[in-house]
């Protein structure tokens, strides 16, 4: 039992890592832009269907893992400049806005790459003997692959000028603006990054899930959760709850089903928004 | 000849009108104060030159640049700097990101060594987090983060507000330092005496427009003008 309760929370860790990725993603874009964005998800959902389909095209998943995110990053440049610029710093609005782009996204999905749900065959074969059972070697890779990602992310927000000034727009992009920081770019340039890491966390996440126009759905509840959990534009904070939340409805899912795990996460969440209501690492570098 | 000039700017918040034809010079190497009681549309005038409200009528120029065909953010590489009401630090940014934020390369290593030299308590802090700061320190940083861009005209909006009155004495002497170097300084400040004591001319605003043009001496010797526009006795 114990060594049952012990893999689900390595497993839980493993998710942990990856969904870190996509909610750090929608923390930037939160705390930089003020957008709840309902489609964040839905990115992640086309980083599962474009690493599944380039690495058809090309035969390789790892030229596809790294084209992804590229992909990603585009993608997000060309939505910041047609739907989110112009509804900016107006946060209703963008629910409503995001909430139609995720409509679109899935059904754009659904319409040319089908409604069949898909299973990638992880790229890295083989298991390891872990806590007992055998554990799938991919699966670590992930794990490690997604803290990589998450280290260079804010190494890059802490050692390079174009992350200084992501975080000075963050506090005050008016004083940003008379100091000389292009704050419209930095703000196209954050929500590129925000949707290239939603992706990426899709393309790391493709062969440990199914592949299909929905997949984003259930993704983006944790999402919210760890963002929630972790205070509001609190990026540290986000990763750490995340991780947090994977880890116990992995545990929990050991010992029940994982709806009462989600119901125990649901339950953490409304704890940490009654005893803090900034989150529960609010006290964290934000 | 001028460094700034704007002539009959208005602007709104929303659908309110907080500049009602605003107009004000500033020749190069001069210091120019902009008086007027709380909400009179003074941090709204400097806003306005920055582009940070947007501008619904009037003209701006800026060494002979039309301000309507400059982005915002390009203003600071023009020489134009800011140092906002509330200092406008970055707390969680370190001393030396937020004194290098504006900068595309490398600082330049003179300019730096006469900051380091002019504000010696900034150079021993350049690793900590610029809200540890105390309040005097944090208007030197926001000094020296704005003379780090070699501006020609600095825009400081209420410099001593807020700040112990040991240290209002060096800031003084600091923008009184910044103006013997050529550079234009166009000053909003609630402290008559500073504001009187630095600038060579003196704008007076009220509900969103300039009402009175002054030298420091002539309003001395107008204490009603002072009493009518400020609410203070000199």
């Amino acid at each position: 039992m114990t060594a049952l309760v012990l893999a689900l929370a390595v497993n839980g860790l493993v998710w942990g890592l990856i969904i870190a990725l996509i909610a750090l993603g929608l923390s930037i874009i939160f705390g930089l832009l003020d957008i709840i964005n309902v489609a964040h998800g839905d990115f992640f959902m086309l980083g599962t269907v474009f690493v599944l389909v380039l690495t058809m095209s090309t035969g390789s998943y790892w030229l596809a893992l790294a084209l992804v995110p590229i992909i990603g990053f585009a993608v997000g440049l060309v939505l910041e400049r047609v739907i989110i610029r112009p509804t900016i710093r107006q946060a209703s609005l963008t629910i409503v806005t995001t909430f139609g782009l995720s409509m679109m996204l899935q059904e754009g999905v659904r319409a040319t790459y089908g409604a069949q749900p898909r299973r990638m065959a992880p790229p890295i074969e083989g298991t390891i003997p872990l806590f007992g059972i055998d554990y799938d070697v991919y699966r670590i890779f992930a794990a490690a692959f997604a803290a990589l990602c998450l280290i260079a992310f804010f190494a890059f927000l802490t050692r390079t000028k174009l992350g200084t000034w992501i975080r000075a727009v963050r506090h005050d992009p008016e004083t940003a603006t008379a100091l000389g920081v292009p704050v419209v770019r930095i703000c196209a340039i954050t929500f590129g990054l925000g949707t290239a890491m939603a992706l990426l966390g899709g393309a790391i996440a493709a062969p440990i899930t199914t592949v299909e126009f929905r997949t984003g759905v259930d993704i983006l509840p944790f999402c919210f959760m760890a963002v929630i959990i972790g205070g509001l534009g609190n990026l540290q904070g986000t990763v750490a709850a995340a991780v947090l939340l994977a880890v116990l409805e992995g545990v929990v899912t050991s010992v029940t089903d994982p709806t009462i795990a989600r119901i125990a996460s649901l339950g953490l969440m409304s704890v940490a928004l009654l005893v803090r209501p900034h989150g529960l690492f609010s006290g964290a570098t934000r | 000849m001028t460094a700034l000039a704007i002539e009959n700017v208005t602007a709104a918040i929303g659908k309110i009108p907080v500049l009602r034809g605003v107009s004000l010079k500033v020749a190069p190497g001069e210091t120019v104060a902009l008086l007027g009681r709380n909400g009179v549309g003074k941090t709204s005038t400097l806003r306005a030159i920055l582009g940070l409200l947007k501008r619904t009528g009037g003209t701006a120029t800026f060494d002979g640049n039309n301000l309507d065909d400059v982005a915002p953010h390009k203003l600071s590489a023009l020489g134009m700097g800011y140092v906002p009401q509330g200092r406008g630090m970055f707390p969680l940014l370190t001393v030396k990101e937020n004194l290098t934020l504006g900068l595309r390369g490398a600082p330049d290593p003179e300019v730096m060594a006469d900051i380091y030299r002019r504000f010696p308590r900034i150079e021993e802090r350049l690793s900590q987090a610029a809200g540890t700061l105390s309040g005097g320190e944090q208007q030197m940083l926001a000094l020296a983060r704005c003379l780090v861009m070699k501006p020609s005209l600095i825009m400081l909006d209420e410099p001593t507000e807020g700040i112990m009155p040991k240290l209002v004495t060096q800031i003084r002497h600091e923008i009184s330092e910044i103006a013997t170097r050529g550079i234009s300084v166009l000053l909003v400040e609630q402290n008559l005496r500073t504001a009187l004591r630095l600038a060579s001319r003196v704008y007076l605003m009220e509900r969103g427009t300039i009402v009175h043009e002054a030298t420091p001496a002539a309003l001395r010797a107008d204490p009603s003008t002072v009493h009518r526009y400020l609410g203070v006795s000199l």
